[in-house]
């Protein structure tokens, strides 16, 4: 793929209006105040039918599970569709269009309807899924994925402390879980914790289960105070001897190796960066380029001095790599390929270090003005940081590569 | 009801500060420039697809929606925006965008008009680039038909259209009969400005014109878009008007802070001299 189609930037168009329309006035309400997103995010949902079209994906994902279950049918083999690569490419586009705006308007849809219904659809049974996942995907519900605990974050699984102990059928849960997109308002959580056998934490299976607001014993804080990305609430989880059966524990079983479940998880969730550095950096570059145009000083636009040119020139290379890279995701996605852990690893390296390095230049670009909420790329740059953190850091990333390219 | 809604791509008008003359001055240099469909058209489009539905069923069309434009190839996206939100069938007349006037477009459209044969011609009531607010009311003449100008609501009856315009002071209400063309004005797209038969009175639309939702744009691809040659409606291409200059606005002197009151209306008497 080296272009966008016709049918694309109609559906860029649309996206595009939607966000003039609906998000570019609330701004303000939305990025530097408290104003949850999921009443926009709706709207845009229900105006451009994606509840019918997530109902009927979800129909069609279960009759061919169903399919494949039986005995006789011949083993799944991923056929070269382009239909795959257009589903990815609508996936893509509203992110890149928010992102023009509201980076964190896509965390918040994409916790929900990608990483909390997919930890669902992934290895849940189908009562869990048509009871929990169909309402988040039409995002009638609002979903939070609960890894993240004070003491592990990178090391999410290694120092996890949060424990499901079996109480006759069911599990007592505890435990305290933070940074939680969503985490304040969420309808249904995914918690991720350890199985509490009386074995050493390290040997112990890791389970994860379905929760759902106001159960006893289960605390959603307040939004937490953060740097930027103020569109998408996070918080913390607290769980207090939280009582649930065995049909909130994923898959019903605790053999659900939720372990490379919630890896998988992690690779779908790096792919998505790509898009959203290129949103961002799509609205710097505009921005800096009106810029350097109209803004004079010794007489003359600040674009004609090579230093600032030297900044232009550089958002560019980034926008060209990071829209090479969509149309790589689009395009595997055609050939019925899905990407190595490896190279979705160094995909969201580059793109969150390129999406931050934009923005920093565009700030400065703007120099003063630059500094100022008025201006906007100082909210991008606020936002763009986190990209380098959530979902696994640049450090973590470097280190998944390299493990890689070692283990030849 | 069947509808023909002639639509036109325009500089996009947020970004007018784009356009650029050459230093010749001759033309408006085209180029780069980003392009949106009219406004007024939007509307008018937004007119003919509530004219041709009952409003709690708008994916049902009744009746037909047919979108024209003048323009290259390019132009079809406009064509394609509009079957995306429910057009039905589009045409594109083909030819350059510097080679007309209203005057032209105006019998482009009553040769088209004889052959489609709608019951009306919703319109904007101009185009926001040129505004010259011409090609609706030529258009009636050429064909005879009756006409409303600046619709601000529409209201379908048997046979006819009853059209109100905003004037000073009030609101005049006209029914024309069937065939018409009507041009609307902006509010045309408020929440209860047009009604057809279908349509219960109670009914309220949201406020503007509609988005074009997802599958509908993808489903856009298969509808029938059609090319027609200028040649082929209007022998005689010659333009009535012509362009003799282009001048940029001359640029706004800046702005003074008066100290009081007492100040403004001095300054507004015997400066300015409004008062
Ligand atoms: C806005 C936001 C939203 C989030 N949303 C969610 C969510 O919805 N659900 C969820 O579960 N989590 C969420 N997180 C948590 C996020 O995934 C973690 O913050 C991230 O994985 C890093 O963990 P940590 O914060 O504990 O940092 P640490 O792991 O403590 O890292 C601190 C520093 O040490 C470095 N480091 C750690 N280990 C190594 C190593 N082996 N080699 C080299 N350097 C290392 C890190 O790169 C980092 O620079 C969110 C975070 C943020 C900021």
């Amino acid at each position: 793929m080296i272009e966008w189609s016709e049918m694309h930037l109609a559906i860029r168009d649309a996206f595009r209006r939607f966000v003039e329309a609906e998000i570019k006035p609330n701004l303000t309400e939305l990025e530097h105040g408290d104003t949850p997103p999921y009443a926009v995010l709706r709207k845009m949902v229900e105006t451009f039918g994606l509840a019918d079209m997530a109902r009927a994906k979800f129909a069609k994902d279960l009759a061919r599970e169903a399919r494949e279950r039986d005995p006789g049918a011949p083993p799944r083999e991923r056929k070269p569709s382009p239909e795959a690569g257009n589903e990815v490419a609508m996936q893509m586009i509203p992110i890149i269009e928010l992102c023009h705006y509201c980076p964190g308007m896509v965390t918040a849809l994409g916790v929900s309807m990608g990483l909390t219904a997919r930890a669902i659809t992934s290895r849940g049974t189908r009562v869990q899924k048509e009871r929990w996942a169909l309402p988040l995907l039409t995002l009638e519900t609002i979903g939070a994925w609960a890894i993240t605990e004070p003491s592990s974050g990178s090391d999410a699984f290694g120092a996890m402390l949060s424990t499901a102990r079996r109480d006759g059928e069911g599990y007592v849960l505890n435990g305290s879980k933070t940074f939680i997109t969503n985490g304040p308002y969420a309808d249904t959580i995914v918690f991720i914790c350890k199985l509490d056998e009386g074995n050493e934490p390290r040997e112990r299976k890791i389970v994860s289960f379905i929760l759902d607001k106001g159960m006893p014993g289960l605390t959603q804080s307040k939004p937490l105070r953060k740097m930027g990305l103020h569109s998408s609430p996070t918080g913390e989880l607290f769980l207090e001897d939280v009582r649930v059966g065995k049909d909130r524990l994923i898959g019903e079983t605790e053999e659900a190796q939720s372990r490379s479940g919630a890896k998988e998880t992690f690779a779908s969730e790096r792919t998505g960066v790509a898009a959203m550095a290129l949103g961002i950096v799509l609205q710097c570059q505009k921005l800096s380029i009106e810029y350097a145009k109209t803004r004079v000083q010794f007489g003359r636009p600040i674009g004609e001095f090579q230093l600032i040119q030297l900044k232009l020139a550089k958002m560019e290379v980034a926008r060209m790599n990071l829209q090479n890279l969509v149309f790589r995701q689009i395009e595997m996605a055609s050939a019925g390929k899905s990407m190595a852990l490896a190279e979705a690893s160094a995909c969201k390296l580059y793109a969150a270090q390129a999406a931050m390095d934009v923005c920093l230049e565009a700030v400065q670009l703007f120099g003063g003005n630059g500094y100022m909420a008025e201006y906007q790329v100082e909210q991008l740059c606020r936002d763009a940081k986190v990209l380098q953190i959530y979902g696994g850091t640049d450090e973590i990333q470097v280190s998944q590569i390299a493990r890689s390219l070692l283990a030849g | 009801m069947k509808i023909l809604v002639p639509l036109k791509r325009v500089a996009d008008p947020d970004n007018a500060n784009k356009v650029k003359i050459p230093a010749a001055g001759d033309k408006i240099e085209t180029t780069g420039l980003e392009w949106k469909p009219n406004p007024f058209d939007e509307y008018a489009l937004e007119a003919a697809l509530r004219l041709t539905e009952n409003g709690q069923t708008p994916k049902v069309r009744a009746g037909e929606v047919v979108v024209v434009t003048f323009g290259p190839k390019e132009t079809e996206q406009t064509l394609r925006a509009a079957l995306a939100t429910g057009a039905d069938r589009a045409i594109r007349i083909d030819t350059t965008d510097d080679k007309l006037d209203g005057d032209l477009v105006a019998r482009a459209l009553a040769a088209l008009i004889e052959k489609e044969k709608p019951d009306v011609v919703v319109m904007g009531k101009q185009a926001v680039d040129g505004d010259s607010n011409q090609v609706g009311q030529i258009l009636a003449e050429l064909l005879d038909w009756p006409m409303a100008t600046f619709a601000a609501t529409i209201k379908e009856e048997a046979g006819a259209l009853v059209v109100s315009r905003e004037v000073d002071g009030g609101v005049a209400t006209m029914r024309v009969k069937l065939p018409a063309i009507v041009t609307v004005d902006l509010r045309i797209v408020a929440p209860t400005s047009v009604y057809s038969t279908k349509t219960a009175a109670t009914f309220k639309y949201n406020d503007g014109v509609r988005f074009a939702a997802l599958p509908a744009i993808m489903a856009a691809k298969k509808k029938l878009l059609v090319e027609i040659k200028l040649a082929d409606l209007a022998a005689d291409q010659a333009l009535k008007v012509e362009y003799k200059a282009f001048q940029a606005p001359p640029a706004r002197k800046a702005g003074i802070k008066v100290k009081d009151v007492t100040e403004l209306v001095t300054r507004l008497k015997n400066e300015a001299k409004v008062l």
